[in-house]
């Protein structure tokens, strides 16, 4: 199966500013568990482009964040998630039918307890 | 249908807020400046004083001057309801007074495309109630 | 100490200033640029860095503080006073001078007299202006013998949290008109709009002018994409911006940061033991308008701004073509073609902004727009708008320097709506 992993920056990724709780290490990890990663940030691409530089991660995309429908479109894949710690990111997620965690979700990293070849997409939640 | 940030008339504002309840539309109209004044304030912004204050009914018609669509607003309040549209519409006895207004009966939430806004378009004052006895103007065009 | 008020030049016909070569404004002094405060290390809060900002413009010249007796500040940035990020209580403050918003997110003249140890203060004013005010206040100030060497304080803070984020679901006061309808960036977006359609352009025309601004701004030490994000912003970047309203997207919105700056302004005697060259403030003038109703309206913007160049055009007798450092405001990148084509610079008229952007407008051209990078390519600070003519004007901007003649420079901000322009020289007639 494939599911991809989509990570806003600023407030949600440890190198993120202000600074979130999913640290570079939890990304690594994700990435070597084989989910598609990438982010989708208000960050220019340049910048998000040198971020996953610094956490040595080739990332499978880097998005604008209210482009989310174009990396859906881009990478195949059977389920999708978007994390971020905005309104804004809530709703890119769920005008594209993601799935969503809150910044402070995602640091508890819940997608590790996904069954790798069997996975449903979860539904976003009512804001 | 509710609406996010509800109006809290103040002593200036409260006759505009009570004539929108009774269904009329309202603005302000310094007799010596010969001029009309929305929103309201305590005194004529031209000549400075509330001497020659007074309030004047219009005619509740109104030309769409052009719109924008909110995105990503300060205002928590409407966050669910992004991307929303503000359409300005201008009186049609004074165009130099305009007005917000989100336009249509679901007043234009949750926008999935940009919308094809007329502008130039006639429109016609309603009433709609934001909160239990607290109603606003808003605008319909007239087809 | 008596309280100014009223100072401004804001009524037609202004006619040459008085004070006209009196006043020079000389050194500058900056603190660290931070994106924000952390909310608990004091020697990095706004008053903190105020005093290192203060502290860095009199070393700039050569003076110690027994040798100002004047302060003109901004206690938050912002006209009436009010801070450019929101205030810190309700939370509890910090034992004493960080027990109020004092030194948090304001920071008045008479603090930094406290803290600093000023002993020969005659004259404080804290009226509270964007800096091209401050700027003006001061030189009146000095022109009409008020003080001899003052010193313009504007520090910007920003906290921890969102930026100006209103939970409220009651609006009251003026936020009624508005917040009822959702009302916010969308103004600044619509009017912007109006100006596309009034002259068939577009947003995407905005880029080439952003881009070279971020390009400029990365060229000043003191920016904050120079000291923190300091890659390069191509017109990709600008291109995919996430829209805030219709129009405006996140690259046309300044990015809030914490940091202050501070300037020595004094006479063009007292300018001679110092040891910068003096820069003359030719003209100052101020402007203040309501819109017509309750929307500003591209007529009302393009109203406003040609009474403002127009203006500043009689108050110091200069025309277009003597403007070699021109340094209009770009708080939101989308005001700046309205004072560009109502000062005329480069001969750009109504509607043509969008041409010119398209033209060579680089720091080595023959058209160098805001070669110190405006806040697109420095932050919400705000003062780049005086220092970089200020060292474009001194010879000293380094690899900002511009390549065309640096001889007069005008620097104009904040908005449409309320404005102050300032006129400066290397020769004071
Ligand atoms: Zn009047």
């Amino acid at each position: 199966m494939a599911i991809l992993l989509s990570f806003d920056i600023d407030g949600t990724l440890e190198l993120g500013d202000p600074p979130g709780g999913v640290t570079t290490e939890m990304v690594r990890k994700a990435h070597e568990v084989g989910f598609i990663i990438g982010s989708c940030s208000d960050k220019p691409l340049s910048v998000q482009r040198k971020i996953w530089e610094d956490m040595e991660l080739t990332p499978a995309f880097v998005s604008a964040k209210h482009q989310l429908g174009k990396v859906k479109r881009e990478n195949p894949a059977d389920a999708y998630y978007h994390m971020g710690d905005r309104d804004t990111d809530y709703l890119a997620a769920k005008d594209n039918d993601f799935g969503f965690w809150w910044a402070h979700e995602a640091a508890e990293q819940p997608w590790l307890e996904f069954d790798m070849n069997n996975h449903e997409q979860i539904p976003i939640s009512p804001m | 249908m509710a609406r996010p940030i509800v109006p809290v008339p103040d002593p200036v504002s409260q006759p505009f807020w009570d004539a929108c309840n009774e269904g009329k539309l309202i603005v302000q109209y310094c007799s010596i400046c010969d001029r009309r004044q929305y929103p309201p304030e305590a005194t004529c912004r031209d000549c400075g004083f509330d001497f020659h204050l007074s309030w004047q009914e219009t005619s509740g018609r109104a030309k769409i001057v052009g719109y924008s669509i909110t995105y990503d607003s300060r205002l928590v309040q409407w966050h669910p309801l992004q991307p929303f549209l503000n359409v300005i519409v201008a009186l049609e006895e004074d165009p130099v007074i305009n007005f917000h207004t989100n336009l249509i009966d679901d007043f234009g939430t949750n926008l999935t495309e940009e919308p094809d806004i007329p502008i130039g378009a006639t429109c016609e004052v309603q009433f709609v109630e934001a909160a239990p006895g607290r109603m606003i103007p808003e605008w319909k065009i007239v087809k | 100490m008596a309280r100014e008020v009223n100072w401004e030049r804001n009524h037609d016909p202004v006619g040459i200033w008085n004070g006209r070569g009196k006043a020079v404004l000389i050194g500058r002094g900056h603190s660290p640029t931070d994106r924000r405060w952390d909310g608990e290390t004091l020697e990095k809060s706004l008053g903190a860095y105020m005093m290192i900002a203060v502290q860095n413009a009199l070393d700039d010249v050569g003076i110690g503080l027994d040798d100002v007796d004047g302060i003109i500040g901004s206690a938050g940035g912002q006209g009436n006073g009010a801070p450019l990020s929101d205030v810190w209580g309700p939370r509890p403050y910090f034992d004493a001078p960080y027990d109020s918003e004092d030194g948090l997110t304001h920071v008045t003249g008479q603090w930094l007299r406290q803290q600093m140890g000023f002993k020969n203060l005659r004259y404080i004013n804290n009226h509270g202006d964007p800096v091209w005010n401050l700027i003006g206040q001061a030189a009146q100030a000095i022109a009409d013998g008020r003080a001899e060497t003052v010193v313009v304080t504007y520090p910007n803070g920003n906290l921890p949290g969102r930026y100006h984020q209103d939970p409220s679901n009651e609006a009251r006061g003026p936020a009624v008109w508005p917040n009822t309808w959702g009302w916010g960036l969308s103004g600044q977006g619509f009017t912007f709009n109006q100006y596309c359609q009034k002259y068939g352009t577009n947003h995407d025309r905005m880029a080439p002018f952003v881009v070279q601004e971020r390009k400029n701004g990365l060229l000043w030490e003191h920016s904050y994409y120079a000291q923190h994000e300091p890659g390069e912003f191509t017109e990709e970047d600008y291109l995919n911006g996430r829209m805030i309203a219709r129009d405006l997207s996140i690259f046309d919105c300044d990015r809030p940061v914490l940091a202050a700056a501070a300037y020595v302004m004094t006479t063009a005697a007292k300018a001679q033991d110092m040891k910068q060259k003096p820069v003359y403030i030719l003209d100052h003038t101020e402007s203040q308008f309501t819109p017509r109703s309750l929307v500003q309206t591209i007529d009302d913007t393009e109203e406003w701004t040609d009474i403002q160049a127009q203006r500043s055009y009689n108050g110091s007798g200069l025309k277009p073509e003597d403007i070699d450092v021109f340094a209009p405001y770009d708080g939101f990148a989308v005001f700046t073609q309205y004072y560009i084509e109502a000062f005329g610079w480069r001969g750009v008229k109504r509607g043509e902004a969008h041409d010119f952007y398209a033209g060579d407008i680089s720091l080595k051209g023959p058209n160098p727009l805001n070669s110190g990078g405006g806040n697109m390519g420095t932050g919400r600070m705000r003062t780049v708008f005086i220092t970089d003519p200020l060292e474009q004007l001194q010879g000293r901007a380094g690899d900002r320097q511009i390549t065309t003649k640096a001889e007069v420079a005008v620097t104009h901000g904040v908005l449409p709506i309320t404005a102050g322009t300032v006129v400066m020289s290397t020769s004071p007639d």
